[in-house]
């Protein structure tokens, strides 16, 4: 076996030129691992941009002694910090440096007294050193090079490799002591960049430059399945569909051909390993496209298929369980999944089913307030039928129940929207009340009779327009008297119309109807929304 | 010897305005991709604001790293001897960690005290004017630092965004992701609490949004300093400052642009305004 005595400050530079080479080639995967402290995705990235600057340096050293490189190297990386990842690592980089001082080359026992310098270095660095991190992994690597060398003695390769065994391990163990990793699942990002910089420097005392170009580092996998997807947070269009994670097992497998295959199939791809085993890990829409692909190449192992909306969905109902008391909370009653997820999304709290014909009792309303975790509640009714009813509710509990009488879904999602986040009770509940009347609604229905309305003449099952709850308006479709009631209004000072269609009416009708109002009045912002209310074709909303 | 301020980028403090007063701002660093430009030095902020809107890349942002501070500090201590660091909130960047570390490095005699701020732009901007006009009229480091503190609570800083997509994307949308995933579209209007970006309320068009902005600055009765910005908007900023006029002298708002840094995380079309409230007698 080749030993390794000691090591010149020529070769501490190499050393360090393969190591940063091999951290280019996980970057990508390594920023996909950052969660922490900002999730940013960003780490390995500015890992690699460090060491860069780290190694543009160390060839500007005076000369080639251990002591003139590891300095020139911790200027350089002292300079290009990027990101915490990277100021960490110049820190260790700065440690080395202060321990080689003087000196030609170095020895097994320098790097033990150089790596204690460099986690002294890390954690003075910090005002609030998080465990669980880069730091974390430093330390357990200067703790094994340590023992390492007090048992077996001075081979640089046998303390190397204890060193980047250690930090395999160390890594590993991240996502129990942060738990901001455990929930997402990963392992720290930090910790992951310095595991494979070390990886990379042991491959080069070793001799093994010419494998180097053809492999990659080994990305290591948390053993936590995630109980966040941080990733997802941002994506909110973006449908989560599968997690799909399996180990693919063949020959000459070539990992490059299998990531630019599957890139398109999915999000968050991960597609780790060398020729005879590959992990891949992909978001998809389609697990079984993934899977027939990578069944072609070899044999498959560990399969694991996960819905990602199921577990977003257990996910949220775990946060509920587990929400502290929030100050307010808003409940609101409508029916219509459409509208039900409009409300929800702009944070209500719960939603009571019910509407026109179909009005909740003053039994449904407590049941909602009193399955909330809060002490003050906000009710808005959206009917004028139930303003009645919600106001009863206030005598069956003790919570504070204030009711804000929107009269229908616009002056509702009006009120709820203005919310303001900072304000108390009694200052919300005014903000809302104005904000509801400063929208104005249109409910587009279908005669139940025939009648005579002032000069209205209306037959039985014809389109009839209400106005804020007035009947205005009856013609021959729904379009016809949507402008009828359009032109009576003033639309100059409007800015939003938001139209919500209904169970029995076709979105295409709708789009129909908004884009020629848009022709109409080009200055307004026109939305259309699913619905799917009962009885009305069309809720529209003008403010 | 005078006290030197000492900023970053993120305060949004016009160069002009920073030369006028004597105040050393540090720039963050934005990236597209691998391209590296320093904050407000070496990108403009209009070719900055058409690259997020019509690139392939999406940028991303960095803190200085310690050796900008060691520069700095190490550039002033030769006419000081004492030098005040002010910066951006340490829960939306890692600015204050280095700022901190580079004063930990500096050999020479120099007394160096860093704030973190808890807030951002002009939230922190109008801090660091108002410590670098004490400075002038001779305060000292303790008496200096002491009236940034009682100033960070009196810092009111309120965002206009035309979209949270930026914000969600860089990772700091904080306690505002309550915004996020609605199906009815609107324009989300924050504040920073606690160092962190949280939701306030929610309007549905940009009109509403500067009625919004100028009513909250009604809302105060005494105002020591008022800042008006915008990240590619300048006539709705423009409107907002003449309104602004009839309850506030308006030569005396202060008026910036929202760096690409920090233009990386609001997107354009945003507006900020901070009301810096006098200390109550």
């Amino acid at each position: 076996m080749k030993q390794v005595n000691a090591i010149s400050g020529q070769d501490l530079r190499e050393m360090f030129v393969a190591a940063t080479g091999w951290l280019e080639k996980s970057s990508a995967e390594i920023d996909a691992l950052n969660v922490f402290p900002v999730p940013d995705g960003d780490c390995g990235t500015n890992m690699l941009l460090t060491m860069r600057s780290t190694m543009e340096e160390a060839y500007r050293a005076p000369d080639r002694s251990v002591s003139a490189v590891s300095q020139a190297m911790a200027k350089g990386a002292l300079m290009g910090a990027r990101g915490n990842s990277g100021v960490i690592l110049s820190q260790i980089l700065r440690g080395l440096a202060q321990s080689f001082a003087e000196k030609e080359s170095f020895t097994a026992v320098d790097l033990v007294n150089g790596l204690q310098q460099s986690v002294t270095m890390a954690y003075k660095g910090l005002s609030n050193p998080v465990e669980g991190t880069m730091l974390t992994v430093i330390k357990d690597v200067a703790a094994a090079v340590q023992a390492q060398v007090s048992s077996d003695g001075g081979d640089l390769i046998s303390v190397m490799e204890s060193a980047v065994n250690a930090a395999g391990e160390s890594v590993a163990n991240t996502p129990m002591l942060l738990q901001v990793l455990r929930e997402a699942g990963v392992v720290d990002a930090g910790g992951q960049g310095l595991y494979v910089i070390l990886d990379g420097a042991l491959r080069y005392l070793r001799g093994e430059m010419e494998q180097m170009r053809f492999r990659k580092p080994q990305i290591i996998v948390s053993e936590i399945h995630a109980t966040k997807l941080p990733q997802m947070i941002a994506a909110d269009e973006v449908p989560y569909g599968y997690c799909t994670e399996f180990l693919l097992k063949g020959e000459k497998v070539k990992t490059d051909k299998i990531r630019s295959k599957l890139e398109k199939k999915g999000e968050s791809l991960i597609v780790v390993g060398d020729e005879s085993a590959v992990r891949i890990h992909i978001h998809t829409l389609d697990p079984g496209e993934v899977i027939s692909y990578a069944a072609s190449l070899g044999t498959l192992h560990q399969m694991s298929i996960r819905n990602m909306d199921e577990q977003h969905q257990d996910y949220l109902e775990m946060q509920k369980d587990r929400a502290p008391a929030v100050d307010m909370a808003i409940i609101t009653v409508a029916s219509g999944d459409g509208l039900a997820d409009v409300f929800n999304s702009l944070g209500t709290s719960a939603i009571v089913p019910g509407g026109q014909t179909m009005n909740p009792s003053t039994k449904d309303l407590l049941q909602a307030v009193e399955s909330v975790p809060s002490d003050k509640v906000i009710i808005l009714p959206n009917n004028k039928n139930i303003v009645a009813t919600a106001n009863q509710v206030q005598s069956l509990t003790e919570k504070t129940i204030e009711v804000v009488p929107a009269e229908t879904i616009p002056q509702g999602v009006a009120a709820l929207l203005a919310f303001d986040y900072e304000a108390n009770l009694s200052t919300n509940v005014q903000i809302m009340k104005k904000a509801m009347s400063g929208v104005k609604s249109i409910e587009i229905t279908r005669a139940t009779r025939s009648t005579k309305i002032g000069e209205l003449k209306i037959k039985k099952k014809q389109p009839i327009g209400l106005l804020d709850g007035d009947l205005i308006a009856t013609g021959k479709n729904n379009a016809d008297v949507l402008d009828q009631m359009l032109a009576k209004l003033d639309l100059d000072k409007v800015e939003v119309i938001t139209i919500y269609y209904g169970a029995d009416t076709k979105s295409a009708e709708a789009e129909e109807i908004s884009s020629r109002i848009r022709e109409q009045h080009p200055q307004l912002q026109i939305e259309v929304v699913r619905g799917d209310q009962p009885h009305y074709n069309y809720i529209v909303s003008i403010e | 010897m005078a006290i030197k301020i000492v900023t970053d980028s993120l305060s949004d403090i016009t160069s002009d305005l920073a030369k006028e007063l004597g105040i050393t701002v540090v720039p963050l660093y934005v990236r597209f991709g691998e391209e590296v430009y320093r904050d407000r030095v070496e990108m403009t902020t209009e070719e900055f604001y058409h690259r997020l809107v019509h690139g392939n890349v999406l940028p991303t942002t960095t803190q200085p790293p310690p050796g900008d501070f060691v520069n700095v500090y190490k550039k002033l201590a030769k006419e000081t001897d004492e030098i005040l660091v002010i910066v951006v909130s340490s829960k939306l960047s890692g600015t204050y960690q280095s700022a901190l570390q580079a004063a930990s490095m500096i050999e020479e005699k120099c007394r160096i005290e860093v704030i973190d701020s808890q807030t951002v732009a002009m939230g922190l901007g109008l801090i660091v004017i108002s410590a670098a006009k004490a400075a002038k009229a001779g305060a000292n480091l303790d008496e200096l630092a002491d009236l940034v503190r009682k100033a960070m609570p009196r810092s009111h800083l309120i965002v206009y965004f035309d979209t949270l997509k930026y914000l969600a994307k860089g990772g700091r949308i904080g306690k505002a992701k309550e915004f996020l995933g609605s199906i009815l579209s609107f324009k989300p209007i924050l504040t920073v609490k606690d160092g962190e970006m949280s939701p306030l309320t929610r309007v549905r068009s940009t009109a509403a949004g500067m009625n919004y902005l100028y009513n909250f600055m009604a809302g105060f009765s005494k105002i020591e300093a008022l800042a008006v910005e915008h990240a590619a908007t300048p006539d709705e900023a423009d409107g907002l400052v003449e309104r602004l006029g009839s309850l506030y002298p308006k030569e005396h708002i202060y008026r910036s642009i929202v760096s690409p840094v920090l233009g990386t995380h609001t997107g354009p079309n945003a507006i900020a305004l901070t009301v810096l409230e006098a200390e109550k007698a």
